[in-house]
């Protein structure tokens, strides 16, 4: 126990002595101090000073009443993000969060049980031309729209469609060559990536959604300032000893116009496998304006999946889900969400239930 | 009654070119970089990237700083408004979701004079005054007319 205060005194004392280096160098900063419109915006992180760093993250707590259960409360993520870009060819991004800090109701009292902190991310960037940036990590892998900004604080609903996460790792480690190029008048962004996550970033596999050596490729083209439409490839193993590869394509498009909304993303997963050899799922989502900060949102999903047991099929089928909520955003690093998601064939991934959430990227 | 028809002309002159001279010279936003800087003009599209973030360097592998106004400011709302058909706080969303992936968004200096400042001493600082404000001390790459829809 002293040996735990020990440490954590330690480990407090050491972002004061950080921020009083950060004080101390900005202080000697030259000229145009004065010339700088400074000051905290929620959303943007903290800079401190001119070192290059950043301090920010996000926070969101959840609330789930799922049929029969008790309902649950919790605040479900809390998030460390850690910027430094000094204006060379060199910056690096972590993220650090906390799951499940603290959890009330459902089948449990109040308590910190399954609490978690993980490395969600980490990255080097090298710009080496202006139209291709190396990127050197852990990263969030480039499907879909999503994945890339699947956060409380940034997404239109508390629950998250199927086809967004489903089929495909949330993340990947290893090596990715990116950037944005000039088609004509438009912008395409392109990312092409190369995973190691077995040799780099070993984690356990719960589920069979941990890549291992994947390859993979996003296209988005901006078609004009309201349409994107988004192409993605990826060709992955599993972590779970099979050789089988996997190759999952998706199709995803954002529209928007003033504040209105419509968003999509497919995505078609086919393997040699015996479990769900070939499946797509996918979801359209529309969001409506309904006084300065309310906005109405409302989602269809549908999604092939299978269930196995002692690697048999004990399942396989079509499941859909309807979500319909609203959502409440003061400012826009700030929303409070409520939605009611009922489907068929949705108990495992998608089950019926109240969702709400509170969440603020700071 | 003559010195009363005389003060009336002098006054409706001068409102004259009180008005007029300020819309004429506010009728353009001038693009400007260090005048020492090799690059001479920028395209509206690479504008676009270079104050969307998704073009860190320019040709020359110098990285590109571009810098704002205040959202609050006049010429701040023109130039968003003009270059991307959306006002600052209209960005906020994109904004939002770049610092996830670890981008911020461009320096916000308090005035037009700070910008001169910063651009006249800073290799690849971009900023943006209204065109009657330009002094030798940058370089003008790009003349943008305010967008009527202002």
């Amino acid at each position: 126990m002293e040996f735990l205060s020990l440490k954590a005194s330690r480990f407090a004392r050491a972002p004061i002595q950080i921020l009083i280096l950060a004080v101390l160098l900005s202080s000697v900063n030259p000229a145009l101090a004065d010339d700088t419109s400074s000051g905290y915006q929620l959303g943007h992180g903290y800079p401190l000073g001119d070192t290059g760093f950043a301090l920010g993250g996000y926070a969101s707590s959840h609330f789930e009443g799922l049929g029969k259960w008790p309902a649950s409360l919790s605040i479900s993520n809390l998030s460390l993000f850690v910027t430094w870009d000094n204006g060379g060819k060199l910056r690096f991004f972590s993220e650090t969060e906390g799951e499940n800090v603290l959890n009330a109701g459902g089948k449990r009292t109040l308590s910190a049980t399954g609490a978690n902190l993980h490395l969600e991310r980490l990255y080097i960037d090298y710009l080496a031309t202006d139209t291709l940036s190396v990127r050197i990590g852990k990263i969030l892998t480039p499907v879909g729209q999503w994945n890339l900004i699947h956060v409380d604080p940034l997404v239109w609903t508390t629950t998250r469609p199927v086809a967004t996460t489903n089929l495909f790792s949330d993340y990947a480690t290893g090596v990715m060559l990116q950037g944005t190029v000039l088609v004509g008048e438009r912008f395409l962004d392109y990312s092409v990536y190369s995973d190691y996550s077995s040799t780099l970033y070993p984690t356990i596999n719960i589920d069979g959604r941990v890549f291992d050596n994947a390859q993979g490729l996003r296209l988005r083209y901006h078609v004009n300032d309201s349409l994107q439409l988004g192409l993605s490839y990826v060709d992955f193993a599993l972590i779970d000893g099979s050789k089988i590869r996997n190759h999952l394509t998706g199709l995803d498009l954002a529209w928007s116009y003033r504040r209105f909304a419509v968003n999509g993303e497919f995505v078609y997963r086919n393997n040699a496998a015996d479990v769900n050899q070939n499946a797509w799922q996918g979801y359209i989502q529309g969001v409506v304006p309904l006084t300065s900060s309310l906005y109405a949102v409302g989602r269809y999903e549908y999604f092939d999946w299978a269930s196995n047991r002692d690697n048999r099929v004990v399942y396989k089928g079509l499941g859909q889900a309807e979500v319909l909520g609203i959502a409440y955003r003061p400012l826009p690093p700030l929303v409070f969400k409520l939605e009611y998601r009922t489907g068929n064939n949705n108990r495992e991934l998608a089950p019926d239930g109240m969702f709400a959430s509170c969440s603020v990227l700071f | 009654m003559r010195s009363l028809r005389t003060l009336i002309i002098l006054v409706s002159t001068l409102t004259l070119l009180g008005f007029a001279a300020p819309n004429g010279a506010e009728e353009s936003i001038a693009i400007v970089t260090q005048r020492t800087s090799d690059i001479n003009n920028v395209s509206i599209e690479t504008l676009k990237l270079v104050y969307l973030r998704k073009l860190l360097l320019d040709s020359n592998g110098t990285r590109w700083i571009p810098l704002n106004l205040p959202s609050a400011h006049e010429l701040r709302q023109i130039f968003s408004f003009t270059l991307f058909k959306k006002r600052p706080d209209e960005l906020e969303d994109y904004w939002n979701e770049q610092y996830f992936q670890g981008v911020t968004p461009p320096k916000v200096l308090a005035s037009e004079e700070a910008i001169l400042r910063f651009v006249a001493i800073t290799p690849g600082a971009i900023g943006y005054v209204h065109q009657r404000n330009v002094d030798e001390r940058v370089k003008v790459l790009k003349i943008m007319p305010i967008s009527a829809d202002n």
